[in-house]
């Protein structure tokens, strides 16, 4: 199945089988690899993505979704963001810079699903409190147990907005 | 078992590029942990270089020398004098050929930021290796830079891959593409150990993709072009099994038999006996197991993710049918796996799948494989009986763990005491004691979990402390107190009281709990405070935390580590319990195997490093993690007067053991 659709801003075109999943399609077709596998079934944040359905979509703006969810044709008709897409060419994401500043992070696997997740929630809700913040990142889970310092870092960046 | 026999040779530590980068190798590897970056602070300081410049290499078997496993938090004990005293070797010999070259005596050189300076004369390491690479035997005394002059070791420093994490470029074992690499699917049986009878897979064979069905002996999978088309071609074979069931191992350990136990303890003026109960929980990475493994004729290369590339070149060499000089194992950044890593599961199934299709083949396991087929935590009994004299001292001990086989290193009594019996032994002083450990049997796969055994025993030995204290109208703290003689371990029960304010009362249906231990000579103590609600709703508010882990190399490393272990370890406590029916796993995903999340994050985790500077480094993986379990639960016997001897403290079980 022959699919263009828009990731980090640039226009792709793929060839897939039907029902791929959203997922599979960056890690597999596009090499972006960050975006991570998880669970499969949209319940642990690994693998989030922005996704944006345009002006006028209900929820309109961009929010963090399951890629793992999404089917590559369902994604066709909005706009993908990945983790590899958040800086400006070398400057990190202020959210990316706050994990790295406040070292909140141990070993990385679910650090993209969560930048994504607070890039989500800093764009509609620039000054979030915490318990905002808790509720938005509530689908990502870690086991290294970084969650008070994710915490942290997303209230400086909000709190130097 | 983990000494090495060889001196060891600098060139197999440091190596120094013309272009100035240096590469420090270590057999150690990094889940998290921050090894890493430690061990980058230490090179960079002794060896007097931007930590930028300094390349951690870390488990690549063709280039690393021999390491047994990353296990017990000793890395960093184990490892740091070893890398310290190679980059200081290796500062020595750039001074003397910069001695020879420029014509000074070595003595008026020294070093600065990369370069040999003295004499008005500045040259860069890379100029000094113009021919031969540094090299030689790594002598036992070598002058280590000052104290004074370290820039990196002490200081907070964060994860040297983080900027690599937080842009998704760091290379996750699943993230690794090699040119013409397919994908993997496992066959799995309905229970570990069948055997397969037969099979039919015509109808797999003509799936879309699918590029080759493998078997050997009782290992069957796909390979295919895509993911999704293994696990479609594999979920159609037929397979039929023969499920024998798999007993775990029995063994009886006594670890410490002091005289006169039973008869002190009929003696005594105050008596208590009560026994707790853990469930086995599951490792749970967030990433399922992976690996990446290109079997060709003449060798194999295996990217993975191990506590242990040596023993996977050794299982994979022998699966494959090469010689273990034949196969490289490179260690990729992996997804924290705490102890489940021990087990080279998926290695050695991408090693087969590799062979059998003769493409390099990343095998992922999915979420339900993960919870399914991974080794566990075992689960744990815990017997004590106690005596205490008419002053409230303890004048007997009695303990009797009964648990399963927690790690592969087999059932010599010695290695079961250290591993599976963990902190069974109790640190206090003062009374005679007698402590048994039981291996039973489980059809459970169990294996290595962070801590061990330590996390179990503590909890027991760290509630019935409380429960003494309470049954003599003793203070907890002041009980623990006149049970301690070691002042190092006085120190951080002394300094979590006061950094938590113990004597405060909380009320309004909160309470603070306290446990403490010394888990391999790092001692660590906690406070936990508790809010529980009317219906038994426990909800932890606050964690302070002193530990004391000798010379600390990355502050802000053992701080995130500590903080790490003890959210952890809340989880385990609050919400976790992995059900089975004989070995089977019931609960495969996180919807059934709920772990803690950013909502049940505490308010606060305050961590106080305080490290004795005078005693050698010890590790800071595991010990955060060990007495949480019983600091929560006994604040909520503070908060609501109920005693919960079993986790995890559900609500109901916490309403049920509420006071009338």
């Amino acid at each position: 199945m022959k699919l263009a659709l828009t990731v980090n801003g640039e226009r792709r075109e793929v060839d897939v089988p039907p029902n791929t999943s959203l997922l599979s399609l960056l890690r597999d077709d596009l090499g972006l690899t960050g975006t991570r596998y998880g669970c499969g079934r949209g319940q642990c944040g690994a693998c989030y993505v922005l996704a944006d359905a345009g002006v006028g979509a209900p929820g309109h703006g961009a929010r963090a979704v399951a890629s793992c969810l999404l089917t590559a044709d369902q994604a066709a008709r909005m706009e993908i963001t990945t983790v590899e897409g958040l800086a400006d060419g070398t400057k990190l994401h202020p959210v990316q810079q706050a994990f790295i500043d406040g070292d909140a992070l141990q070993c990385g696997y679910c650090t993209s699903g969560m930048v994504i997740s607070a890039v989500a929630l800093l764009a509609r809700d620039p000054r979030p409190d915490e318990t905002s913040i808790r509720d938005a990142l509530a689908g990502n889970l870690c086991r290294c147990g970084v969650y008070g310092r994710a915490i942290r870092a997303i209230r400086r960046v909000a709190e130097s907005s | 078992m983990w000494d090495r026999r060889e001196p060891e040779r600098l060139e197999q530590r440091i190596r120094v590029d013309r272009d100035g980068t240096v590469t420090a190798l270590s057999g150690k590897i990094d889940f998290g942990q921050g090894l890493r970056t430690a061990f980058a602070q230490i090179v960079a300081d002794e060896l007097d270089v931007p930590i930028e410049r300094v390349n951690m290499v870390l488990g690549d078997t063709d280039q690393v020398p021999f390491d047994f496993g990353t296990f017990g938090s000793h890395s960093v004990a184990q490892e740091a004098p070893l890398l310290r005293k190679a980059a200081a070797f290796a500062r020595r010999q750039l001074i003397d050929r910069a001695s020879t070259k420029l014509g000074v005596s070595g003595e008026k050189l020294d070093t600065d930021a990369g370069a040999v300076v003295g004499r008005g004369k500045r040259v860069l390491y890379g100029e000094l290796i113009d021919s031969e690479p540094l090299a030689g035997v790594i002598p036992d005394r070598v002058a280590l830079m000052p104290e004074t002059r370290r820039k990196y070791a002490g200081r907070p420093t964060p994860h040297v891959e983080a900027r690599d994490i937080v842009t998704g470029q760091a290379t996750f074992v699943a993230d690794v593409r090699l040119p013409n690499m397919a994908r993997g699917a496992m066959v799995r049986p309905p229970a570990r150990g069948a055997k397969l009878r037969s099979m039919d897979d015509a109808a797999a064979r003509k799936m879309p993709g699918v590029i080759a069905l493998v078997r050997q002996g009782d290992v069957v999978g796909v390979v295919a072009e895509r993911d999704e088309q293994a696990r479609a071609a594999a979920a159609a074979v037929e397979a039929d099994w023969h499920a024998l069931p798999v007993e775990g191992p029995t063994a009886e350990v006594p670890m410490r038999s002091d005289p006169e136990v039973d008869e002190r303890l009929h003696g005594a003026a105050m008596r208590l006996a009560q026994t707790y109960v853990l469930p086995p929980i599951a490792n749970a990475p967030i990433g399922p197991s992976a690996a990446v493994a290109d079997v060709r004729a003449d060798g194999a290369t295996m990217y993975v993710g191990t506590h242990r590339p040596f023993g996977v070149r050794e299982q994979v060499a022998k699966t494959v049918g090469l010689p273990e000089k034949n196969v490289r194992v490179l260690p990729q950044i992996t997804s924290g796996t705490y102890g489940r890593n021990s087990h080279a599961d998926a290695a050695i199934e991408a090693a087969i799948l590799s062979k059998g299709s003769g493409r390099p083949v990343l095998l992922q396991w999915t979420r339900e494989e993960e919870f399914a087929w991974s080794p566990s935590r075992p689960e744990a009994v815990l017997e004590i009986s106690a005596g205490l004299d008419a002053d409230g001292h303890i004048v007997s001990w009695r303990y009797d763990e009964h648990t399963n086989v927690h790690t592969a290193a087999g059932l010599d009594p010695g290695v079961l005491g250290v591993t599976s019996g963990r902190n069974a032994v109790p640190p206090y002083a003062g009374f005679p004691s007698r402590v048994t450990l039981h291996i039973e049997p489980t059809r459970l796969r169990t294996a290595n979990f962070r801590s061990l055994a330590a996390a179990e025993n503590v909890f027991a030995i760290e509630s019935f402390m409380d429960e003494l204290a309470a049954l003599s109208g003793q203070d907890p703290l002041a009980f623990r107190l006149r049970h301690i003689d070691d002042e190092r371990f006085r120190r951080v029960v002394e300094r979590v009281a006061e950094a938590s304010g113990w004597t405060e009362h909380s009320g309004n249906r909160r309470g603070r709990g306290i446990a403490c231990t010394v888990y391999h000579d790092t001692y660590v103590a906690q406070v936990a405070e508790v809010e529980v609600s009317l219906s038994g709703a426990v909800r932890l508010i606050k964690v302070w935390c002193v530990v004391d882990p000798g010379q600390t190399v990355n502050p802000e490393g053992v701080r995130n580590q500590i903080e790490g272990g003890i959210q952890q370890s809340a989880s385990w406590t609050l919400k976790e319990e992995l059900l089975h029916r004989d070995g089977r796993v019931m609960n495969t995903g996180w919807d059934t195997y709920p772990i803690a999340t950013f909502r049940d994050a505490p308010e606060s985790i305050e961590v106080f490093v305080e490290g004795d500077e005078s005693a050698p480094p010890t590790g800071v993986g595991e010990p955060g993690a060990v007495p949480t379990a019983a600091a929560i639960a006994n604040a909520v016997y503070a908060a609501s007067g109920a005693r919960l001897r079993s986790v995890p403290l559900t609500r109901e079980r916490v309403r049920k053991a509420m006071p009338a």
